[in-house]
């Protein structure tokens, strides 16, 4: 079960778009936090993910353990998400 | 056991020639269904600024023009369907798809797949991917603020992307190993930059190695134009150089593809199998522009309608012969 989903994205990230459209039309509520807004947060993402890349999609489980999806990956996003 | 759907027509990929394709059948009435993989808009939507779609006297947005093709699709009834195709084979008049979401029939194909960037191939490319290799300026750039980068390659999406991620980077070294086939207006435009130091132009010079350490990448290692090694440091790397069609799910269909792997079409789009077609980048012979995609996508979606106008005019030939 999903507890929380935080999505770290950027103003002009195509694949952003898609995680958010992706998990709207899932009916799935998200944080987002967009790293052109608040810069001090991308070493977070990056601390998160490994990579110097948005989207950073962060699925926290109600047992608190996290999954971490880079990109715009939909064999990962979706069954993290479901 | 999958679960069967059929639809009209079925456009694989959602990029601005099967938009454009799907808003001209959707107004026909006809039933239509895009699967995409990625983005939708394709490579259009992750580029900053298009200057040269008309209809634009200021440029506009990449994602701001794939929102509005998407919107102006679904307005007339496209449904667009995240998912993947990993095969298609024609099954009598049918043409089945394998998809992620199980198998559909359609009456008619439209392969409008588009293309990704190529990769270069070369030592540390791949071991520092995401982590200081990069494919797309304008998801990856804001990690790169005052920091140094190098772009490789020389076309009109190297420039393009050098220019966006100028706002970010302290300087830039562009890597062109022959020579700059940017467009004249994107060169122009560059020379600012220029001007102000922070962008140069390296011709001649053939990437060899992305090297770095356990914080990511350092430099890049190559040979300038008379086979000298040439050492650029740097934190990041992007690279553009080329385009390569997205169709090895193709590869078993007996869809004809040239030696690239582009679709191989006739004058109405239509590959060697009947009911097939393609428009777009994936095209054999494409331009690689966007306008050009969309009038393919516009072209390809009046062909299928003369496609399926056809099929259905012939099997009522048929029922008057049965019943005369």
């Amino acid at each position: 079960m999903v507890k929380k989903i935080t999505i770290f994205t950027s103003d002009t990230c195509g694949y952003c778009q898609m995680v958010k459209s992706y998990l709207k039309a899932k009916g799935m509520g998200y944080e987002e936090v967009n790293l052109d807004r608040d810069p001090n947060r991308r070493a977070e993402a990056h601390r998160l993910s490994g990579a110097l890349t948005v989207p950073v999609t962060v699925v926290t489980k109600v047992d608190d353990s996290q999954e971490i999806i880079v990109g715009y990956n939909l064999a990962k996003l979706a069954p993290a998400v479901n | 056991m999958s679960e069967e759907i059929k639809h009209s027509v079925v456009m694989i990929g959602a990029g601005p020639a099967a938009l454009t394709a799907a808003i001209y059948t959707t107004r026909e009435d006809i039933d239509t269904l895009l699967i995409e993989k990625g983005v939708v808009g394709g490579l259009a939507a992750v580029t900053d600024v298009i200057d040269n779609y008309p209809g634009f006297a200021k440029g506009v947005k990449g994602l701001s023009l794939a929102d509005d093709l998407r919107a102006q699709a679904e307005r007339f009834g496209a449904e667009i369907e995240l998912g993947e195709v990993s095969d298609l084979a024609k099954e009598g008049k049918l043409i089945r798809l394998k998809t992620t979401s199980g198998d559909i029939l359609a009456d008619a194909i439209l392969i409008a797949t588009g293309c990704d960037y190529k990769k270069t191939g070369i030592p540390g490319e791949e071991k520092y991917y995401a982590r200081g290799v990069h494919f797309c300026a304008t998801c990856d750039g804001a990690f790169y603020r005052e920091k140094r980068l190098v772009v490789i390659g020389g076309g009109n999406s190297a420039f393009q992307e050098t220019i966006f991620l100028t706002r970010y980077a302290s300087h830039i070294d562009i890597l062109v190993r022959s020579q700059i086939k940017a467009s004249d207006i994107l060169q122009k435009e560059m020379q600012q930059f220029i001007v102000q130091g922070k962008v140069s132009v390296h011709l001649g010079v053939t990437p060899l190695e992305i090297v770095g350490d356990e914080n990511g990448v350092t430099a890049v290692k190559g040979s300038d134009v008379n086979g000298s090694e040439i050492e650029f440091r740097t934190d990041g790397v992007f690279e553009f150089i080329g385009l390569k069609p997205n169709t090895s799910f193709l590869q078993s269909s007996g869809v004809g593809l040239n030696e690239q792997g582009f679709v191989i079409t006739d004058e109405n789009l239509e590959t060697n199998i009947e009911g097939v077609f393609a428009a777009g980048d994936v095209r054999s012979g494409a331009t690689m522009q966007i306008a050009s995609a969309s009038g393919e996508g516009a072209t390809a979606a009046l062909k299928i309608r003369e496609y399926l106008e056809g099929r259905l005019h012939n099997s009522e030939l048929k029922q008057l012969e049965v019943n005369p």
